[in-house]
């Protein structure tokens, strides 16, 4: 098969594998269903079995990933509409946020040296608790790789979205705040996504928590970067 | 359903894309617009974020009527996962050191996920709680004060 054939097959293997996915999730429910962890395995396994190499895979789909840049404006409107909430807990919001931020990137930091992971791992991961548009304007202040820092914030939006459950309940962490900031702050989006099952509250302080952690990450890296790296 | 309902069931959703994929299309040229600005100005910061923030003033002014990029906002971000599945496919390449660190790293993500949940849980959870008394007790001033007058 021809290269330009190839690229298009790849873009229709990932839309029925994305779209397929998330409404097979919409009806199963089952956590391993979740188009997060379901859509990514489906394409990859599917892309090694046609054998398709990455430059045709990328012909087409690279479009895809020019929409970040797009999304990341978007994320006015949800900022918009919660203003009032904003408004109403300005301090805990702008805290949450402060302490989602820093924990983050001190926790990578310092657990990059604890696991000794090389250089061209350790600086892409820094990154990797904020949404995906700021993680990849971000990783490059740090050096990172951004594939690999997209497959890291992937990786930890599945882990949060598995852990939450029962560290609440260890942590015996009950407020729609402290919820919705821990899952916004730690999951990004599929935390957001989870903490709509806990409640409107929790959804709503999850998806300003991670909008506000990923733009102070964007703005702040170049600063952490002279510092950490 | 009547073949009626069906047909008009199908001109909804084709508006519904139709309008979708419109607004979507005004906010890339709204990310192109903001881009160009911070090439013209060599503004230190990304386009992206000059964007979100050009985005924001124009919805507080009134300016851009929320409900005229509800849909496109939603769908771009809704399907957020779709835009950056490409370049995870593209770890493949690097398959030599993920099975080198997968271990490491998998100990590195959770240990990461479980410090960040907890610790800003619990900050959250102590300035929640100040933040609900200082409220409260402005609240009671305030009515306090309106009774005395």
């Amino acid at each position: 098969m021809s290269h330009t054939w190839l690229g298009l097959l790849s873009l229709i293997i990932t839309l029925v594998g994305y779209y397929g996915a998330k409404r097979l999730y919409g009806k199963l429910g089952y956590w391993w269903a979740a188009p997060i962890l379901l859509a990514p395995v489906l394409i990859i396994a599917a892309v090694l079995l046609l054998d398709i190499p990455l430059p045709s895979y990328f012909e087409y789909t690279h479009f895809l990933v020019l929409l970040l840049g797009p999304a990341t404006i978007a994320f006015a409107l949800p900022i918009y509409r919660e203003r009032a909430l904003i408004a109403r807990y300005p301090i805990t919001l702008t805290l949450g946020v402060m302490a989602g931020l820093l924990l983050g990137l001190l926790s990578s930091w310092g657990l990059v040296k604890l696991f000794e992971l090389p250089p061209e791992l350790g600086h892409s991961v820094l990154v990797r608790s904020v949404s995906t548009p700021f993680a990849m304007e971000a990783t490059t202040a740090f050096g990172g790789v951004p594939e690999l820092t997209a497959m890291v914030v992937l990786m930890t939006g599945i882990i949060g979205m598995l852990l939450c459950g029962p560290l609440f309940r260890l942590g015996r962490v009950r407020s729609a705040l402290a919820r919705g900031a821990a899952l916004g702050a730690s999951a990004h989006g599929a935390g957001a996504a989870k903490a709509r099952e806990y409640g409107e509250e929790e959804a709503v302080v999850a998806s300003l928590t991670m909008i506000f952690t990923g733009i102070a990450m964007v703005l702040t890296a170049p600063l952490f970067a002279l510092l950490l790296v | 359903m009547t073949l009626e309902q069906g047909k008009a069931k199908l001109k909804r959703s084709a508006r519904h894309a139709g309008l979708t994929l419109l607004q979507a299309a005004a906010i890339c040229l709204l990310a192109w617009l903001a881009h160009g600005l911070v090439l013209y100005f060599d503004l230190p910061l990304p386009g992206g974020v000059v964007g979100l923030g050009v985005l924001l003033l124009l919805l507080s002014l009134k300016w851009v009527p929320e409900q005229s990029l509800q849909a496109g906002a939603a769908w771009l971000l809704g399907d957020l996962l779709l835009f950056f599945i490409p370049p995870v496919i593209s770890v493949i390449q690097y398959e030599a050191v993920l099975e080198q660190y997968g271990a490491q790293m998998l100990g590195f993500l959770v240990a990461g996920s479980v410090t960040v949940l907890l610790g800003t849980a619990w900050v959250v959870d102590r300035v929640f709680k100040f933040e609900r008394r200082l409220r409260l007790s402005r609240e009671l001033a305030r009515l306090e004060f309106g009774a005395a007058k």
